[in-house]
């Protein structure tokens, strides 16, 4: 993980954008661009930074509502990770889809994802935000990619994601470090705190609040286009549902928030939900390794199955 | 937690004269189409009756509704003008889920003690078949927005959405479920459970006692001055006197199932949805003297305490395991100092992981700041005369049931013994709150 580290690669050029881009185009072109990008030669990331500034979020106070409503967040003037997580992702995307990304932006899968907040930022401020992509690694079915998306206010670091892609089939550049696998350990289910019940439409909900509209979420018939039976939940939105369930209150105004994507959560679905704090899991602290020190850690999985979902940690920083 | 609790403070006794409720019935039956209002206007009246209230102006009536519909924002209030009691009594509505009755109790006898009132009613009422139902929230959202709007076009414009989505025409029905946590009561209480390992045999055992013990106190007619027949209904029409311990093995488990391990509660070992309503009438003993009322019990003092349940550190239904140390050491008691364990039976496994707890030396030091194990009780003294599980349990309308029946025990073990008995009550409820009181004889 890479998180600590600010700005891109020293050797990274900057591309400045006068605004945001909007999703739904850079889809179309993602789309069209993807059937050109074949496993050929090791993958080669482009060194470029897109940036953003002068994004006056004085206008986001409806859209900010409505995300705050969907997964479940307290009403609120301060922008959660997630929604950070959202405002930049279509400058992740653009980055995605130029032509000299060498990764197809259809069939990528979003393997983790790990977003600090190192300051509140507020509605109303005016942000710098700035992506790129760093460390394609090899990866046992691939090739392994972080999209880095920062969001700045008055010049100081207020978020940083980091989103992880598997691209399969794809080689890693000579020379690269190989993604940390370490092989998953059997798992069983604790006992649940929580139960979601997501309803067929909760793609098509979270897809219109983050934009990200691609048809695995929304419909059963482009699930089916990528081999699921159905539509199945965007990653980020059942990770901003844990992130809401922690809350305000018990996250702090500074945290990190991390989560992996184990199998997809079909819709509709239920999901069971265990959300704990750190000094119930392991009140000891014995376990030690990679466990956080204190906040909380979470895992869904399918109701009355071994089916896991996803699993994560929300912790003051 | 290990704090030394402050002594009671010396205040006069809050007495316990007499309780009425309506006979209990499962929902869906009996009291189909009849509001929480007509079910507590008729206890009070039943009350009112029995002690010869007409007329009177009593220092207030407290209670309340867990399932209640905003047009009853002043449901208590509206009962009592429905009664034959002065209209010059105040009243106010308590919500605290299934703690409200109890809580009311705890309300109205504190301004007792401290001399603000005389004289009150405690109670509640709780009707699942005639529970409110409600919109989604969508269509709520374009329904104020369009009130909101000012011109007929912006009115029709906020109701647009409307038409192109007929789901959120569908009416929402009122839950059980936890708000945080989307888990029914039930599956909650499925989860601590299994944590402390709770057998089906165990939990069988309780629903089946709760129906014997409940069945032989009608029998013996000892709630022949606790309960008014309503609606054609004389006795709790959840009770089944002739169930069995086979009986209740053979039920499916419903809660709990998708949990590893095998499910072991029952429609049988849990509590039905239930309508009915109760009513409990306190005093000062100068003004029960007064009038020559009898005195069953005081109402000694009551503790509330709620559970981390949200992240699973503790259990839903676990907060009374808290409060009965807290409450027993502030008085100067232990468990050994009761008399009749009155503990609501939300669920068999209810009662018995709080036993567990109580038992369990490592529990009570980690988690209630003791300095081993709280203890053991006599399961002789638990529920004498049935619970929950027998009588039914509408939410609100619980406490009432059980400080009456508290208080006509307690007042017979004195008469029979010539020794002061006491009786504790607990009882659980949603948001992982408890309440739990003792009653003592008078």
């Amino acid at each position: 993980m890479t998180v600590g580290r600010t700005g891109a690669p020293a050797s990274y050029g900057v591309s400045e954008l006068a605004r945001l881009p909007k999703l739904g185009g850079l889809f179309a072109k993602g789309v069209a661009g993807s059937v050109g990008k074949r496993p050929k030669d090791a993958v080669r990331l482009p060194e470029v930074t897109y940036r953003v500034v002068g994004v006056d979020t004085t206008a986001e106070a409806a859209h900010l509502a409505a995300y705050l409503r969907l997964v479940g967040e307290p009403s609120s003037d301060v922008l959660p990770a997630g929604f950070l997580h959202v405002l930049a992702f279509p400058l992740a995307t653009a980055v995605m889809v130029r032509g000299d990304f060498p990764l197809p932006l259809l069939g990528l899968v979003h393997l983790r994802n790990v977003a600090r907040v190192l300051r509140p930022v507020r509605l109303g401020e005016t942000l710098e935000v700035r992506a790129w992509a760093q460390d394609a690694r090899a990866h046992r079915r691939g090739v392994q990619v972080d999209l880095v998306a920062e969001v700045l206010v008055d010049g100081d670091l207020a978020y940083r994601g980091v989103s992880t892609y598997l691209a399969k089939g794809f080689t890693a550049p000579d020379g690269a470090a190989s993604a940390d696998e370490s092989p998953r350990e059997e798992w069983a289910p604790p006992l649940p705190t929580a139960r979601w019940k997501l309803g067929g439409g909760t793609g098509r909900a979270y897809g219109a609040v983050s934009g990200d509209q691609n048809p695995i979420h929304t419909s059963k018939l482009g699930a089916r286009a990528f081999g699921f039976p159905r539509a199945i939940a965007h990653g980020m939105y059942v990770a901003a549902r844990a992130l809401a369930e922690v809350g305000p209150a018990r996250r702090g105004e500074t945290y990190e928030w991390t989560v992996e994507f184990f199998k997809p959560v079909l819709l509709p679905g239920t999901v069971d939900v265990s959300i704990r704090n750190v000094a119930d899991v392991d009140p000891t602290g014995s376990a030690g390794g990679s466990g956080p020190a204190s906040g909380y850690v979470y895992d869904g999985w399918r109701s009355g199955k071994n089916t896991r979902h996803f699993g994560g940690t929300v912790r003051p920083v | 937690m290990s704090t030394t609790p402050s002594p009671v403070p010396s205040t006069r006794e809050a007495v316990i004269i007499g309780g009425n409720r309506i006979p209990f019935s499962r929902a869906g039956k009996k009291y189909v189409r009849t509001s929480n209002q007509d079910m507590f206007t008729a206890a009070l009246e039943g009350l009112v009756a029995r002690f010869g209230l007409q007329g009177e102006r009593l220092g207030e009536v407290a209670g309340g509704a867990v399932l209640k519909h905003s047009k009853n924002f002043n449901l208590i209030r509206e009962s009592v003008l429905g009664s034959s009691l002065s209209p010059a009594t105040p009243a106010y509505d308590v919500q605290q889920a299934c703690a409200t009755g109890l809580e009311a109790a705890i309300a109205v006898t504190n301004k007792i003690k401290l001399g603000q009132i005389e004289s009150a009613i405690a109670g509640g009422t709780d009707t699942v078949s005639d529970a409110p139902i409600v919109v989604s929230d969508r269509l709520r959202a374009a329904l104020l927005d369009a009130n909101h709007a000012k011109t007929t076009g912006a009115k029709i414009k906020a109701l647009l959405p409307v038409l192109s989505h007929p789901k959120w025409l569908a009416p929402v029905s009122p839950s059980t479920g936890e708000p945080r946590t989307h888990l029914s009561m039930g599956e909650h209480q499925a989860i601590t459970t299994a944590k402390w390992g709770i057998t089906r045999e165990d939990q069988d055992e309780v629903a089946y006692s709760s129906h014997q013990n409940l069945a032989r106190a009608w029998e013996s007619g000892f709630f022949d001055d606790l309960v008014t027949p309503y609606k054609g209904l004389t006795r709790d029409d959840n009770l089944r006197p002739d169930t069995s311990l086979e009986k209740l093995a053979k039920l499916k488990p419903v809660f709990g199932t998708s949990l590893e391990g095998a499910a072991t509660m029952t429609a049988g070992n849990s509590t039905p949805l239930t309508d009915g309503a109760s009513t409990v009438l306190f005093s000062s003993r100068e003004w029960a003297e007064e009038r020559d009322l009898p005195i069953l019990a005081k109402f000694v003092d009551a503790e509330t305490a709620a559970v981390d349940f949200v992240h699973g550190h503790e259990g839903l239904l676990m907060a009374p395991a808290a409060a009965v140390p807290r409450l027993l050491a502030r008085n100067g008691l232990t468990l050994e100092d009761i008399d009749f364990f009155e503990i609501h039976e939300a669920f068999a496994s209810t009662v018995l992981t709080t036993l567990a707890a109580w038992e369990d030396e490592e529990y009570c030091r980690t988690e209630l700041g003791l300095d081993g194990a709280f203890g053991k009780i006599d399961r002789s003294k638990l529920n004498v005369n049935g619970s929950s599980l027998a009588a039914g349990h509408p939410f609100a309308a619980t406490g009432g049931r059980i400080i009456a029946t508290a208080a006509k025990l307690v007042a017979a073990k004195a008469a029979e013994t010539g020794r002061p008995a006491r009786a504790l009550i607990s009882v659980c409820a949603a948001g992982g709150l408890g309440a739990v009181a003792i009653v003592e004889s008078a």
